[in-house]
């Protein structure tokens, strides 16, 4: 540590290091501290403000300068967030030899570039992939690195880049650091990732957890406790009803699961409790996945299904009521529309129960009847609505105690005028995603709050709401703005214009979904299956503020009700009234110019930018905000916030709010928590906090009986014998003579193919890695030996465009012995069967007819089957026994053509220009070599198009970009 | 069993040998006969085109029964299939070797896991003994719906779905290519990860490196 101590600084420092640290708390210092002068996995409680610690830990070394430090496993608004704070901290410390960070992330970057970069030394953000490169081509030597800093160190398996780049680097570097942090306690104690095989994957021997209930931490955030108010809202009965019907629904689900594979399955755990939680799913399928083709599609369908019923209670709560409906008949709509016609078996089950008829019904009663009037919630509609048809329009218990929770700031905040403690004096609402933010946006605005002082409030009655059908022009906008004048509590108004949406959308899916249908019955195309969402059409009514005529419209047209079948009358009533709906609201929009919709789509987001999630200002300001993990710190470092709403329970953020007051003592900040009780998301947030503790207590029972291993890194260590052995060259028979060459075996592995496992895994079998980019073919394995991979997503795809015939025709001009490898996935079951429907014998269309094709259509090609990528990896070593080391430089050389260098290709827009109508493997050259991306190709006239690929083909291109529905 | 034609080129012909292998009684669409004992395949499936099975189980008793087989087979046929059943739960030291075999021996290896599925792949190679591969080739004429579903799904984590609701939503390809990132995380079942690998898929140049 003394090393890095610029001697400039006094020593009276409270902390050794020389730079100025941004950490005010006690547990804050004494972990960065601990990892400053060891190397460990730092296991945080979240909320707790990793990120602070960690661009601390940066700043440290950036400010000593000579340093190259890695940052490995950041998500890019990490990464982002960490230079921000990094760039911000070098002004305070004024430290001269600072340089922030620099982020490395795609490889626009050429080599030599990189190169110098890396050279200068300093903090560096590299995507994994691009970092193996780099380390296996010694374009970034090993020794040159200072340390490693992961994050998210919960996903480092065995198998991730992150560990391949971690043993690169212990390999050559015994001395540099390694220091990963984690804030997931949970994923250290479940599964397959106990703590001990982590710290292995992680080069580490010790660890160091920081549960909200350790000692200091405790003892720093009681310093000062946040004033908390907790509102617990009741349900409406309407809410509750359908609550209790989903988890029926769940209920019944699991136990039709149980019943169909208790032989198979360890179900103790599976019970609604735990069915409510987002990683139920993928226990399910762990437990699931190796004889994923041998249970029924029944039981396939019901974990789907559960899923599904999982995010319907969420939407429950978030959702108006009117997207609540419009995704239940997406839900319905995504039943009744396969691919090919259905069969009622193949519907969900629980579609089928009577709490399902309950949700829909109830569900549908809540945005309105089909009887008069029994509720006053809104005004009288008579030209908007067909006669007999009532809103009813049930706002959200939540949005009225928003609406109180405001007011009483409001009044606070005026007795309490001139009170100067640090704090801006701003609201913030929090809630838990950006849709919920708009709607709480949306409400706020069009419920039109009271003015400063006002205090005494009038339900407005929104007699202008006749305007709804001539609100779609310009003037609704400023209509609005003065209403703002008067107060109202009411939501009616944006109620209203959410059922609007709501008629819409139902009138342009009837027509997307003929249009799609039609197309489906012509191809074949494997549509969203049950499990698909056709839900989340419902972004009509999430587009907010936009006055209606700057939505994109569909033209008229019969509005072809799609069929709902099955799941009772009820639903068929609705269908016909909404077509109904539809045919009166063609009258009431009577032209629209289409062509226009164009620009303003473009144009419309960036008008409502500034007010994105400012809502208005009364001398403060509110803030709506969606929690966004380790960034909201500095949300409130930045807002100050005298009250904070929590419209949603976070357990992070009430630890960010507890961080914030302990860390300024002189700020007020009051708290109101809001949530639903007795509902699941109370039930949620309390088994979270529960979960996580837990999670530490068997963390630290573990790290107590943990038996320290000291062979770590010996793996790395080679055995010469093993060695000796494996480069005896076996191929010279005969007069027993052998030679031993010193050459290790050598795989050149194409630098795509850096996204997967495998180069990892050959890596540590000691074979050596050239990474370059191939034209032909993923794996070269000797001169002759060129192996194509495909996992078997892969596999189904490229049969599918074709792509694996291609490459199978130049691997076989170019190699003498062509393979294809077809790797199925560890853990997961090794068959081909889940993927053919066997009971019909192999048929024309499934993956096995294919494989028979290709293997007619090319003797020449060899396969490989392999389970895992560790089995893979096996294969290689068997199939390079005896073989010659392939050449890098012709293996890069094969396939390009004349004069053409091997550059890099941005894989995912060449791969998507590919697919494009009209281009091929002849002209698509052209179009790469006279245009930049596909933004600017959509945007080209025809004529433009037609000079790089020919006519014909220009116009399927150009139809492919601007035909509309 | 369909022996209506014997001695005719549309039959699998199948060695003695194989009197009693379960997967026969899969060979349901196709009409097979036994063959001569002197047939050095176990399966004939066309003029250039042999087959010969092995069971792992049987396999891990006998290693050295399929060389034997190999050395008689002969270099007259174009190509030479070897059929595997995996019937035993521990592959993984057999299936390198195994596959090490076949690039040695010219063999074009396929694995099946039930006796129906090694029978389907039998049926299979005779059926489309004469079929050209155009199925598995890169085909022009698609549909509309299907081509944009495929170039968007291109774009990773994008499903089917989202490809649909994406131009549903904007209305044309063109329209959501060129659509602000604010805007498509509006659209139902974007989240932020998703647009921004979509924006970067279209907006990021052809070519890496420039």
């Amino acid at each position: 540590m003394s090393t890095t101590e610029p001697p400039t600084e006094p020593p009276a420092e409270p902390q050794e290091i020389a730079v100025k640290l941004s950490l005010p708390l006690a547990y804050q210092q004494e972990i960065f501290h601990s990892i400053r002068s060891e190397d460990q996995l730092l296991i945080l409680a979240r909320g707790l403000g990793l990120i602070r610690i960690i661009t601390n830990l940066l700043h440290s070394y950036d400010a000593a300068g000579d340093n190259l430090v890695l940052i490995v496993g950041a998500s890019e608004v990490e990464q982002e967030w960490i230079g921000e704070a990094l760039a911000e901290q070098n002004f305070i410390s004024k430290a001269p030899k600072a340089r922030g960070l620099k982020i490395i992330t795609t490889d626009s970057m050429s080599v030599e570039g990189r190169r110098k970069t890396y050279a200068k030394g300093g903090i560096y953000a590299v995507t994994s992939r691009i970092l193996q490169v780099d380390l296996l081509t010694s374009l970034l030597p090993p020794e040159m690195i200072t340390g490693i800093v992961v994050l998210h160190a919960e996903r480092v398996t065995a198998t991730s880049p992150e560990a391949f780049i971690l043993r690169l680097f212990r390999q050559k570097n015994s001395s540099g650091f390694i220091k990963s942090f984690s804030d997931v306690p949970e994923a250290f104690c479940s599964g397959f990732s106990p703590l001990s095989t982590m710290l292995r994957n992680l080069h580490l021997r010790t660890c160091s957890l920081w549960p909200r209930f350790h000692v200091t931490i405790s003892e720093s955030l009681e310093i000062k406790k946040p004033e908390v108010i907790e509102l617990n809202i009741p349900l409406s009965d309407s809410m509750l009803q359908i609550q209790t019907s989903i988890l029926q629904c769940i209920e019944a689900s699991l136990s039709e699961l149980k019943k169909g594979n208790s032989k198979e399955l360890d179900m103790a755990e599976w019970n609604v409790d735990s069915a409510l939680h987002k990683n139920f799913d993928s226990v399910v399928r762990r437990q699931l996945d190796p004889v994923w083709h041998r249970v029924s599609s029944k039981t396939r369908g019901i974990v789907g299904d559960l899923k599904e019923l999982r995010e319907m209670l969420g939407y429950l709560l978030s959702y108006d009521a009117v997207s609540f409906w419009q995704y239940l008949e997406g839900v319905l709509a995504a039943q009744s529309t396969g691919p090919t016609g259905q069969t009622k078996s193949s519907q969900s089950p629980w579609l089928f129960l009577d709490a399902a008829q309950v949700i829909f019904s109830t569900a549908k009663s809540r945005v309105y009847t089909g009887i008069l009037p029994t509720d006053s919630t809104t005004s009288t509609t008579s030209s908007f609505i067909p006669a007999g048809l009532q809103p009813v329009l049930e706002e959200l218990p939540k949005w009225r105690e928003l609406s109180s929770i405001l007011d009483e700031i409001e009044q606070e905040a005026f007795r309490n005028q001139g009170m100067n403690d640090g704090s801006y004096g701003t609201v913030l609402v929090m809630c838990s995603d950006a849709k919920e933010c708009r709607q709480l946006r949306e409400y706020l605005q069009s419920a039109g709050r009271a003015t400063g002082g006002e205090g005494g409030e009038t339900i407005e009655i929104s007699d202008d709401d006749d305007d709804s059908d001539s609100e779609d022009d310009n003037g609704g906008k400023e209509k609005e703005k003065e209403r703002e004048g008067k107060a109202t509590h009411s939501a009616a108004h944006m109620m209203r214009r959410r059922l609007r949406g709501y008629l819409s959308w139902k009138r342009d899916l009837a027509r997307f979904k003929a249009a799609l249908n039609e197309a489906t019955k012509a191809s074949s195309l494997p549509g969203a299956g049950p499990g698909g969402n056709i839900q989340k059409r419902n972004q009509e009514s999430f587009r907010g503020r936009a006055p209606a005529n700057k939505r994109r419209r569909m033209r008229g047209g019969n509005s072809a009700a799609g069929s709902s079948r099955g799941a009772g009358g009820s639903v068929q009533t609705v269908e016909e009234i909404a077509s109904a709906m539809a045919d009166l609201w063609r009258k009431i929009q009577p032209t629209e110019e289409e062509q226009r919709a164009k620009q303003e789509v473009a144009v419309d987001p960036m008008e409502d930018m500034e007010d994105y999630f400012e809502l208005f200002e009364m001398g403060n300001l509110v803030v709506v905000h969606p929690f966004r993990g380790d960034m909201d710190d500095r949300l409130l470092e930045e807002l100050r916030p005298r009250w904070i709403v929590m419209y949603n329970p976070d357990t992070s953020f009430v630890r960010r709010v507890e961080v914030y007051r302990s860390s300024h003592e002189e700020r007020q900040v009051k708290v109101f928590f809001m949530f639903y009780g007795d509902s699941v998301e109370e039930q949620r947030f309390l088994s979270m906090v529960r979960r996580e503790k837990d999670a530490f207590s068997r963390l630290v029972k573990e790290k107590a009986n943990m038996a320290i291993t000291l062979t770590t890194d010996d793996s790395l260590l080679d055995d010469p014998q093993e060695i000796f052995l494996r480069t005896i060259n076996t191929r010279i028979a005969g007069g027993g003579l052998t030679t031993a060459t010193n050459v290790t075996p050598r795989v050149i592995v194409d630098i795509r193919e850096f996204r997967s496992s495998l180069p990892s895994l050959l890596h540590s079998r000691r074979n050596d890695i050239v990474p370059v980019t191939l034209t032909v073919g993923d794996y070269i394995l000797s001169p002759s030996i060129c192996v194509e991979r495909k996992s078997i997503k892969d596999l189904i795809q490229s049969f599918k465009n074709g792509r694996l015939y291609t490459q199978c025709e130049s691997m076989c001009l170019h190699y003498s012995q062509p393979m294809v490898l077809i790797e199925f996935e560890q853990n997961k079951s090794f068959s081909l069967e889940p993927f053919a429907d066997l009971s019909t014998g192999i048929g024309q269309n499934d993956l096995q007819s294919k494989m028979v094709l290709l293997a007619i259509a090319f003797p020449k090609i060899r396969f490989i089957w392999s389970s895992s990528p560790y089995q893979t990896a096996e294969i290689f070593e068997e199939l390079k026994k005896g073989g010659e080391e392939p050449n890098p430089d012709k293996a890069v050389a094969i396939g390009l053509e004349e004069g053409e260098g091997p550059g890099a290709d941005n894989q995912t827009p060449m791969d998507m220009l590919r697919a494009v109508p009209g281009i091929n493997g002849k002209n698509f050259r052209n179009v790469v070599a006279e245009v930049e991306s596909l933004v600017e190709l959509s945007n080209m006239e025809e004529e433009e198009i037609r000079a790089l690929v020919g006519k014909e083909a220009a116009r399927k291109v150009h139809r492919f970009f601007n035909k509309t529905f | 069993k369909l022996n209506k034609s014997a001695g005719a080129a549309s039959n699998i012909l199948v060695s003695p040998r194989q009197k009693g292998n379960p997967l026969l009684t899969y060979i349901k669409t196709i009409p097979w006969e036994y063959g001569p004992p002197t047939l050095a395949c176990d399966y004939l499936l066309g003029p250039s085109t042999c087959c010969l099975f092995l069971s792992l189980k049987y396999h891990k008793l006998h290693p050295s029964y399929i060389f034997t087989r190999l050395q008689t087979l002969g270099p007259s046929y174009n190509l030479r299939l070897l059929l595997v059943l995996v019937d035993i739960p521990d592959h993984s030291t057999v299936l390198p070797v195994l596959t090490r075999t076949c690039l040695l021996h010219n063999l074009t290896l396929f694995l099946s896991w039930t006796a129906q599925e090694a029978g389907g792949y039998l049926e299979g190679f005779k059926r489309y003994e004469h079929t050209p591969p155009t199925m598995i080739m890169e085909r022009v004429a698609e549909d509309y719906a299907t081509r944009v579903t495929e170039v968007i799904t291109r774009v990773r984590g994008v499903n089917s779905t989202d490809a649909t609701t994406l131009v549903s939503t904007f209305g044309s390809v063109r329209r959501a290519v060129n659509a602000a990132p604010e805007e498509v995380l509006m659209v139902g079942g974007w989240g932020q990860l998703k647009v921004n690998r979509w924006r970067r898929a279209v907006t990021e140049p052809f070519k890496a490196g420039g």
